[in-house]
């Protein structure tokens, strides 16, 4: 029981430093060119899919964000995966909603788990309990799913790749070796804190069950993993909506996006097309007419 | 399911034979469409001198290569400039945006339905918004990251690069208009359209391959010569005086168009292609501001006399130079606004993607920029002119150009001008910020050479004359109804729409036109005793 102990805590703290690490790296990423899509959720004309474009003399005015509605809709996708439920037609929503929530209540059980612990609220066990086996349920079902639906629909089956089949497997195997854990363990669910216990006092609990070890151990390696796959894309998805889709920042003279635009465009560059001068910067690029003249 | 007939790998396969063909029981039916023409083979004069094999059709023109050389050449630099796609400071512009649609795609295919050319093709595998974007990951997996190199197959890295998948995909990247539907629709935010365009950017910028009518006669003529329609300066003061004679014959009125006014408020540019196509459309932009006051000039300094910017659309660099090029006109006459014409992508180039490229003293806050669209509704709803809707009494349906209603949230001026101007004014379905593009998107409307025409006719645009079709189903009929107007507030869509009404007969089937904002408005000018749109002429 002790390698999953101290794996436990080598998973949060790889999970915790590579979210921070990839996160900057996206974060400082150059600033790109306006690149919004309407309907934009933060925009007071959002209802209709309308901007401050539509608006005469819209530079001198003053514009803003509706910040709850970016939340909202944001929300919606993450919680409901709306997009998905409306617009997929090969019917992975069920599948998608399921595992979904299934990881989600997977952290959930484990942090009312660790309040329990830490503050001694046993007053929420049974909620905790119906957390974890819902959790397990549902994320089975889910990603079960998920991996026949990608394997028995052709136009899925071709974009698939066997590292996206080893994700959905590798999920659904932390959701059914706890489900085996519980169906054949009736303290499941105490050994599951006795476990939780021994990593918050770094003194392994000593739990019989194996399928309870492997099904922590199994999440651990998830929690290690996750930060490096496709699956990061729970936080990539805050760049690609709010920093690309959401992002119609005009540019004003003396602004912080005029002084961050105006050192990029001291970049130089190297393209080789003749009508593109190799080792002018941005500036002097623009200043030539046709590469070929030069 | 059955399997879909080509796979991602077929990128790559040798010979000359296309991955698909196009068939006409396969594209999607379009009620009330009646005979269309066929579809014509691929000449053999093209397939013996150029590369034809991803669908038969061809907008670029890539001469196969003829030596080992030139195909390791082909490769070499495709490669070279996807790296480059990728460096901060060579691709600074869109790097992040990229990087993200490329790395957390999940490949739910949820975007594919959203595809008007997927869908009009009647689901061809190679239209699918993810097929390009997919393969050009797997690529990169495979020539660019350890884990492909270590891993291989498991994580995709399994696209070889010969030269057939490079000049396949040099016109696959012109098989997306770019109208950014799909993207609205993933549950990622993922860009297929973006990557499309980025591809394309690869393209121009590392190879100098694009559609002769984007780069070589787009932008490098624009910048050249001073507009891409080839017009120089001594051709615009022609232009504008055969307009202001025109004015004249139309509404009876003489009208001075302002040129190089110094201290006007507004530079208005208009799509250069307006001046040959449509002079109606700028010349109704003078009368409305005449009648309206509003203090405005065009110029004629070579390239600010033509909005269009093709850049936009495959190339940062050209796109900076145009648009830095407009601005510094409007400097030079001291006026305080551009507003672009009824042009989509040159009002998003310049209103919205520019703005990151125009700093200091050319940014937004020094010299504004704005859609027409906006001052036009205020035109109307201030009174400045009066309006008799009676004189539009016929069917009217709005097309809502992508680069100004997607990709801008420019969405209500034109539909509160036309409920306001046109008693029978219905909308299309969907509509709005959810419409669908005319097919013209991305350059397709301008792009002419070879059998490209085709593809655009029946696969881009057939989705919007389904459409068009269906908003005006109860009045179809020509000898019970004499005239439908589609309005379309955008120069390249009304050339695609031109080309396709054309291409399916559909003024000679049903009287059904097309035509711009203004027109409509200045027909319904109360000050004008004649009718502004001629309703016998289709052009």
């Amino acid at each position: 029981m002790g390698i999953p102990v101290y794996l436990a805590w080598l998973s949060v703290v790889v999970f915790l430093v590579m979210i921070v690490y990839r996160f900057s790296k996206f974060n400082s990423m150059p600033l790109h060119l306006r690149w919004e899509l309407y309907p934009l959720p933060l925009e007071p004309k959002h209802h209709y899919g309308g901007s401050y474009m539509e608006e005469l003399d819209y530079v001198p005015k003053p514009r803003h964000h509706i910040r709850i509605n970016g939340i909202l809709d944001m929300a919606s996708e993450v919680f409901l995966l709306k997009k998905v439920k409306e617009y997929n037609i090969y019917g992975m929503w069920p599948f998608s909603f399921s595992m979904h929530w299934g990881i989600y209540l997977l952290f959930v059980w484990i942090a009312l788990m660790l309040v329990e612990k830490i503050f001694g609220f046993d007053a929420i066990v049974p909620v905790t309990n119906i957390c974890g086996g819902v959790a397990l349920i549902v994320g089975a079902f889910g990603s079960l799913g998920l991996l026949l639906k990608r394997i028995s629909n052709s136009e899925l089956a071709s974009y698939t790749l066997p590292v996206d089949y080893f994700n959905l497997l590798f999920m659904l195997s932390i959701f059914t070796t706890g489900i085996i854990a519980w169906i054949t363990d009736p303290y499941f669910f105490d050994k599951a804190r006795a476990f939780i216990a021994g990593v918050l006092s770094f003194q392994p609990a000593q739990v019989s069950s194996s399928w309870l070890v492997a099904h922590f151990t199994l999440f651990e390696l998830f929690l290690i993993y996750m930060p490096f796959s496709k699956m990061f894309h729970y936080i990539a998805k805050y760049f690609t909506i709010d920093k690309v889709f959401w992002d119609d920042i005009l540019n004003l003279k003396g602004s912080s996006v005029d002084k961050k635009i105006t050192s990029q465009l001291s970049g130089k560059l190297t393209w080789s097309a003749p009508h593109i001068v190799n080792g002018k910067n941005w500036v002097e690029q623009v200043g030539i007419i046709d590469g070929r003249d030069v | 399911m059955p399997k879909p007939s080509v796979a991602i790998k077929d990128i790559s396969r040798p010979g000359d034979q296309p991955l698909v063909f196009m068939n006409m029981h396969e594209l999607m039916p379009v009620p009330n469409l009646g005979e269309e023409p066929p579809i014509e083979p691929t000449p053999q004069k093209f397939i013996d001198k150029y590369e034809m094999s991803l669908d038969g059709h061809c907008s670029i023109g890539i001469p196969k290569p003829k030596t080992k050389e030139e195909e390791d050449h082909l490769v070499r630099r495709f490669l070279s400039g996807l790296e480059k796609l990728f460096n901060s400071e060579e691709s600074w512009t869109f790097k992040q945006a990229l990087r993200l649609s490329f790395d957390y795609c999940v490949k739910c295919q949820t975007c594919s339905e959203a595809c008007h050319a997927y869908l009009a093709s009647g689901r061809q595998e190679i239209y699918r918004p993810t097929y390009r974007s997919e393969i050009l990951r797997r690529i990169w997996k495979k020539y660019f990251t350890p884990e492909g190199k270590l891993l291989g197959r498991f994580v995709g890295a399994d696209v070889d690069v010969n030269w057939q998948t490079v000049t396949r995909l040099a016109e696959l990247g012109h098989r997306c208009t770019l109208c950014r539907r799909c993207a609205q629709r993933c549950p990622m935010a993922v860009d297929n359209a973006l990557i499309a365009r980025e591809l394309r950017k690869l393209f121009s910028q590392e190879l100098g391959i694009a559609p002769l009518e984007i780069l070589e006669k787009g932008c490098v003529q624009h910048l050249r010569v001073g507009s891409s329609t080839g017009m120089n300066p001594p051709g615009l003061k022609d232009t504008v005086a055969f307009m202001e004679e025109d004015i004249g014959d139309r509404i009876g009125k003489k009208i001075k168009i302002p040129v190089d006014k110094k201290g006007a408020d507004i530079l208005l540019i208009h799509n250069a292609g307006e001046f040959l196509s449509w002079p109606e459309n700028p010349e109704a932009f003078a009368i409305l501001f005449e009648a309206a006051g509003i203090s405005w000039t065009l110029s004629s300094e070579p390239v600010a006399y033509d909005a269009v910017n093709y850049g936009l659309w495959n190339d940062d660099v050209e796109l900076a130079r145009v648009a830095a090029r407009h601005t510094l006109a409007a400097k030079k006459l001291g006026c305080k606004k551009v507003m672009i014409g009824e042009c989509g992508h040159a009002t998003k180039a310049y209103v919205v993607i520019a703005d990151r490229v125009l700093t200091g003293d050319l940014s937004s806050s020094e010299i504004q920029r704005e859609s027409c669209l906006p001052l036009l509704w205020e035109i109307i709803r201030s009174g400045a002119i009066k309006f008799d809707p009676s004189r539009n009494n016929f069917p009217v349906t709005l097309h809502d150009p992508c680069n100004m209603v997607r990709a801008m949230g420019i969405v209500k001026p034109q539909r509160l001008a036309l409920k306001a101007i046109a008693p029978q004014f219905r909308e299309m379905t969907p509509n709005g910020v959810y419409n669908y593009c005319c097919g013209g998107g991305s350059g397709y409307a301008i792009i002419q050479s070879f059998n490209f025409p085709q593809w655009r006719n029946k696969v881009g645009a057939r989705m919007k004359m389904h459409q068009t079709l269906q908003a005006f189903k109860n009045e179809l009929d020509p000898n019970k109804v004499p005239f439908k107007y589609l309005c379309a507030p955008c120069s390249n869509c009304k050339g695609t729409i031109r080309d396709s009404i054309t291409h399916y007969g559909l003024w000679d089937k049903y009287n059904l036109n097309y035509g711009g904002l203004v027109e409509l408005m200045v027909n319904a000018m109360v000050d004008i005793d004649r009718p502004f749109i001629e309703y016998e002429d289709f052009h």
